[in-house]
């Protein structure tokens, strides 16, 4: 284990055993379920499950609707987290809560707040009615919902990426005559570049998992709003064996993801944590 | 409590102490008192009343309740949910249940029937084959949602009839936005003010008039929904299962149920 605390504790392996010892009640924990997961999956002929058309539409949908969802969180968060990162201004704090908000508040809360907002009857929903824009049950209330629930993820990463950046190059840049802008694109972004896509990369994955405000907001709709998450529930209603099937898509979703963003993240046990 | 002597305040508080501490050690729908019953969401009204009652003449004995779609419900049960009780709003997952001996002794005790509901302020549905009309957002439950088959058995029942036009069932089909995991969730879209109409029963409008308007399904094109309960097989209180669905079947159920809109099947009804 790469432990580069200042302490002069050096861990022998005696310690490193206890320590191993006592943290196997989480390990199993953990990974029991998962195990589970996998065993049904393969005992009940999963692949097969997977080429039902309720899981392909949900995939589709699913896929269609993160990729724009995460856009929209680099597009949306990358100004917000370069403000975070490089000025000082007041009501700032209160603007960082905000941001990090949608992390801890529950997403069906998340839900019923945009519905409250965007719903037909909602603050400015119902303006958007009465010019013939609706946004509930549809797939726009989906991405809505993502971008609600993921975005805090993209714009943190950001934020640190865009801290972590050397003033001193973008001065260089600057006194070799490049502008605002171009500095900007060629010295801060491929500096910030691991944090940024391993920030997209954590959105993605929380947009993956996205369930709650999108049942409250969107609705539940074969291939229209109905996503991997909200088939896993409607299936396993009716067809456990589909639901079991798309859990593990989801599942092998989150793996690559994970495994993605920690590389871009740089977690990895070595001397760059 | 004012004029309780101090012992006896003690013991109240030790008590209090006791039962705090019993509280938070089991887990809310899993104490070791308590009757857990697993019920359709349609029922949640009549079921909360009757489990006070139920409390009351067996002190001791909680009832913890579970609403949900009936199909949610015979899936938890499937996978061994600790569940007393089960209620279903539709034969079929009773039978499911029963053919693999996963509950005793369904009786029928409730029937219901559906109606459409629309928003009480703007109503875009007027009457029935306005359903089919463009632009209109109908909610429906889902289609292992006993709520959701009926729903069903009621469009194909007004399309044969040939009275709506061509392509009814179809032309509504296309109107559905949102299939619903239970009745309840149904309902709220339309309360919210979401969806332009919904199919739920006729004892689901009248928990939120005058909020929604309803709009009358003549007979002939509805369903009668039946309800049957059954002692689960892996109940743990079998006696004061019984009890609760005697309790249900009885003048005092009877007359909850009846409050509440609901209609009794015929006296000794055996589901199939």
């Amino acid at each position: 284990m790469g432990n580069r605390a200042k302490s002069t504790r050096h861990w022998d392996h005696g310690e490193g055993w206890v320590l191993g010892l006592a943290s196997m009640g989480i390990i199993a924990f953990l990974a029991v379920p998962i195990a589970a997961l996998l065993l049904s999956f393969f005992t009940n002929s999963g692949l097969s499950h997977l080429h039902s058309e309720m899981a392909v539409r949900a995939l589709w949908l699913t896929m269609r609707t993160t990729l724009i969802s995460t856009a929209l969180c680099v597009i949306l968060g990358t100004p917000m987290a370069y403000l975070l990162a490089r000025k000082r201004f007041p009501g700032k704090g209160i603007l960082d809560t905000l941001v990090d908000l949608p992390v801890v508040v529950p997403p069906v809360v998340a839900g019923v707040a945009l519905l409250l907002a965007f719903g037909r009857r909602g603050l400015i929903g119902r303006h958007l009615e009465a010019v013939g824009i609706e946004i509930g049950f549809t797939t726009v209330a989906v991405i809505m919902a993502q971008v609600f629930i993921a975005s805090p993820f993209f714009i943190r990463a950001a934020r640190a990426g865009f801290e972590g950046v050397d003033r001193e190059l973008e001065r260089a840049a600057y006194t070799l005559g490049a502008g605002r802008w171009r500095t900007f694109w060629v010295v801060t972004v491929p500096l910030a570049g691991p944090s940024l896509t391993g920030g997209l990369v954590l959105a993605w994955a929380r947009a993956l998992s996205e369930f709650g405000a999108t049942m409250m907001f969107a609705g539940n709709f074969p291939g229209r709003t109905q996503t991997l998450t909200l088939a896993v529930m409607t299936a396993m209603e009716s067809d456990l064996d589909t639901a079991v099937a798309v859990s593990v898509l989801s599942l092998a979703l989150a793996v690559a993801t994970l495994v993605t963003a920690k590389a871009f993240l740089g977690r990895w046990e070595g001397p760059h944590g | 409590m004012a004029h309780c002597c101090g012992d006896a305040l003690m013991t109240n508080a030790r008590r209090f102490m006791i039962a705090a501490a019993l509280a938070a050690t089991c887990s809310l729908p899993a104490c070791s008192e308590s009757l857990r019953v697993f019920a359709a969401s349609s029922l949640t009204e009549p079921f909360t009343e009757l489990g006070r009652r139920f409390s009351r003449a067996h002190p001791g004995n909680t009832v913890a309740f579970n609403f949900a779609g009936s199909q949610v419900l015979r899936t938890q049960i499937e996978q061994g949910a600790p569940a007393d009780v089960f209620a279903s709003a539709d034969l079929d997952h009773m039978q499911a249940l029963r053919s693999k001996h996963m509950v005793r002794g369904a009786v029928l005790f409730a029937q219901n029937s559906l109606t459409v509901v629309t928003p009480a302020s703007e109503a875009k549905v007027k009457s029935l084959s306005d359903l089919a009309r463009p632009g209109v957002r109908l909610v429906l439950a889902g289609e292992n949602v006993p709520a959701g088959r009926y729903a069903d058995q009621v469009l194909r029942s007004m399309d044969d009839s040939g009275r709506f036009g061509r392509d009814f069932r179809s032309r509504v089909m296309a109107n559905v936005v949102s299939r619903e995991l239970n009745v309840r969730s149904v309902l709220s879209k339309v309360t919210l003010g979401e969806a332009d109409a919904a199919f739920v029963y006729v004892t689901d409008a009248a928990t939120v008039r005058p909020r929604v308007k309803s709009i009358v399904i003549p007979a002939r094109f509805n369903v009668i929904a039946t309800y049957p309960v059954a002692v689960v097989a892996e109940s743990r209180h079998k006696a004061l299962a019984t009890e609760f669905i005697r309790l249900l079947r009885g003048p005092e159920g009877r007359r909850i149920l009846l409050r509440h809109g609901f209609r009794l099947p015929n006296p000794h009804g055996q589901s199939r």
